[in-house]
């Protein structure tokens, strides 16, 4: 047998999962949203595009992702280089504090949030003690929740992505940037910030396409009135068994994560070549 | 008033002292080089100097000025490191306007003639717009000196910066160092653990040992006279031997373990248990001669001189010698050593 048979053979399992777990339902699914009673039609596209609720809900989930994602690389950064330039013990500690967020299921996770942010929550009265808000004040079923669940839980992929490319830089060009006269925070934006940046980006980009099609964090925290797209394309499959606009809607979602990822993959493909 | 001032400087990691009160002035436009092996707190001397490390105790003043607390950036220094440091996300040109930049020297278009002159100076006018990755090892060196000479500080740092390169270009940068010290005049202190290197460019040698001085003073001083066993050993590796000196009729002779005698220079004042310091070349060897009797060991060929290693009263002692005339393993050989080359070391 030769090596390249042989190769094929080692990844076909993979390919064969693939096209079988992936490429196959993704198919459907582009089947699914051009499917009408007389043959393919757009009306799913054209009826979701022409309503302004749908469209709130595409703006309100592009909106919320773009919030949450750059809360998490403002966060994620310094949380990084403080990580990259701890001694290794406490790196540790820091990074199981990080991703002790993935390690609990998010149910339990978001109940925790319900109990902190209600009406009778710790946070909600505090403020109120703090005399900050009104009395009926509460946190829950707003984008202010969704921000502030979403963020504990894509801190991880933003602070491990930079964490990644900070520890690769050279600790001395910091110490040359302080002898050529940069304060630390100067060392900070000039040096560190510009090469951490395809951390940054990479760490932007997960936490983007993440968070853009989260369903559970958001329904539970935000309710129902506050509805972001993979909710509603939920509710389409569940509640109106409205399939082939629930599929429309889904596409939507797929072509908008890939319209952010190429350009991505065009600046980071420039940046090895 | 000294360009830098160090007093009693101590500096300890932990438990571990490394620097045990290092006082040192270096005048202006001075070339001091740190010499010492590694692990002898002479890099960490030249980065409290740079505000890159603090003090356990102890004052370091440039220009007049108390700095021991201030940060690097608030003092009027440059670096230049082994590993050179340049900025990769940033062109040569824009490295070496960097320190400009950040100390906010002169308006844009005197940063961008003092940025042209200073590449013009180290040959690298042409490659002013390339990355530091796209430059070859001996080339990135002399951004990183030229960014390191731009800002004309008061003091300029060298840690190593020759110890990455190979041998062809490393003479020539020591070259290039030298002339650009002359031009410039920048009081400079220079890290090396390689003798030759201290020798060949310093004003003035600072030997470093366990975080002590050990000796200094001007090259030449301090490789003829070495005050003791370790800077005899460092600088030119000599060989020690012990010894007791007699006086016998007013020349005092060396007496070696086997009996065996080297006579000495006349105002030579030391008697009794001494160690000698006998240079490599200062050794002659001959066939039969004059002097104490040893045997060969072996020869390693260096091209234009060779190596012996040679038994001599017990001892191993190395010799080099021209190629002219050649010794064999197992050869008995005598040796010879002017009486003024050999350096005593009290006990």
């Amino acid at each position: 047998m030769s090596d390249r048979t042989e190769n094929l053979l080692l990844i076909l399992p993979g390919l064969l999962l693939l096209a079988l777990a992936f490429f196959l339902p993704i198919f459907q699914m582009l089947a699914l949203s051009v499917a009408g009673p007389d043959g393919p039609t757009l009306a799913h596209f054209a009826r979701f595009l022409g309503d302004p609720y749908y469209l709130g809900i595409l703006w309100r989930t592009v909106r919320l992702s773009l919030i949450i994602t750059a809360i998490c690389a403002i966060i994620g950064f310094p949380l990084a280089y403080i990580m990259a330039r701890v001694g290794p013990r406490l790196r540790l500690w820091l990074i199981v504090i990080v991703i002790l967020p993935l390690m609990t299921s998010v149910v339990v996770r978001t109940f925790g949030w319900m109990v902190l942010l209600s009406r009778s929550g710790l946070v909600p009265e505090l403020l109120r003690d703090l005399g900050l808000v009104r009395r009926n004040f509460s946190l829950m079923q707003t984008e202010t929740a969704i921000i502030i669940g979403m963020v504990q839980v894509l801190l991880p992929f933003m602070a491990l992505s930079i964490l990644g490319v900070i520890t690769r830089i050279d600790p001395r060009l910091e110490e040359a940037a302080r002898t050529m006269g940069c304060s630390f925070l100067q060392t900070l934006r000039t040096v560190i910030l510009p090469l951490a940046l395809p951390g940054i980006v990479a760490g932007s980009l997960l936490a983007f396409t993440l968070s853009a099609s989260s369903f559970v964090t958001p329904s539970l925290l935000g309710g129902s009135r506050i509805e972001v797209l993979a909710a509603s394309i939920y509710s389409s499959v569940t509640q109106t068994l409205d399939w082939p606009f629930a599929a429309a809607q889904a596409v939507i979602l797929f072509v908008g994560v890939i319209l952010v990822l190429i350009p991505y993959m065009k600046v980071t493909g420039r940046s090895h070549g | 008033m000294p360009a830098v001032k160090l007093d009693a400087i101590r500096k300890s990691f932990g438990k571990v002292a490394v620097l045990h009160g290092i006082t040192l002035d270096v005048e202006p436009g001075e070339f001091v080089s740190l010499l010492g092996a590694s692990g002898c707190g002479k890099t960490t001397l030249l980065r409290i100097v740079a505000g890159l490390e603090s003090t356990t105790s102890g004052s370091v003043h440039i220009d007049g000025h108390d700095v021991t607390g201030l940060p690097p950036e608030d003092r009027d220094i440059a670096m230049m490191f082994q590993s050179y440091a340049l900025l990769p996300h940033l062109s040569v040109s824009e490295n070496v306007r960097f320190p400009l930049r950040m100390r906010r020297i002169g308006s844009r278009e005197e940063q961008d003639e003092r940025v042209k002159k200073v590449l013009e100076t180290v040959q690298l006018g042409h490659l002013a717009e390339r990355r530091p990755r796209q430059l070859s090892g001996g080339q990135q060196q002399r951004v990183a000196l030229a960014r390191a000479i731009v800002s004309n500080p008061k003091v300029l740092l060298l840690d190593e910066p020759l110890s990455n390169l190979d041998a062809r270009l490393r003479e020539d940068m020591q070259v290039e160092l030298i002339e650009i010290h002359k031009r410039l005049g920048l009081t400079t202190i220079f890290v090396t653990h390689d003798q030759e290197e201290a020798l060949s460019l310093s004003d003035r040698i600072v030997l470093l040992n366990n975080g002590r001085i050990e000796q200094e003073g001007a090259p030449d001083a301090i490789y003829d006279r070495p005050a003791t066993e370790f800077a005899s050993n460092f600088l030119g590796s000599a060989n020690i031997l012990p010894a007791l000196i007699e006086g016998l009729g007013g020349t005092p002779v060396a007496v070696l373990a086997d009996g065996q005698r080297l006579p000495l220079a006349t105002d030579e004042p030391a008697r009794g248990d001494v160690r000698l310091a006998l240079r490599q070349e200062d050794i002659h060897l001959a066939i039969a001669g004059d002097g104490p009797d040893a045997e060969v060991r072996t020869r390693v060929y260096l091209g234009a001189r060779s190596r012996y290693v040679v038994s001599l009263a017990g001892q191993t002692v190395r010799v080099l010698a021209p190629n002219d005339t050649v010794f064999e393993p197992g050869q008995r050989v005598t040796l010879t050593i002017a009486p003024e080359r050999i350096r005593v070391l009290a006990r």
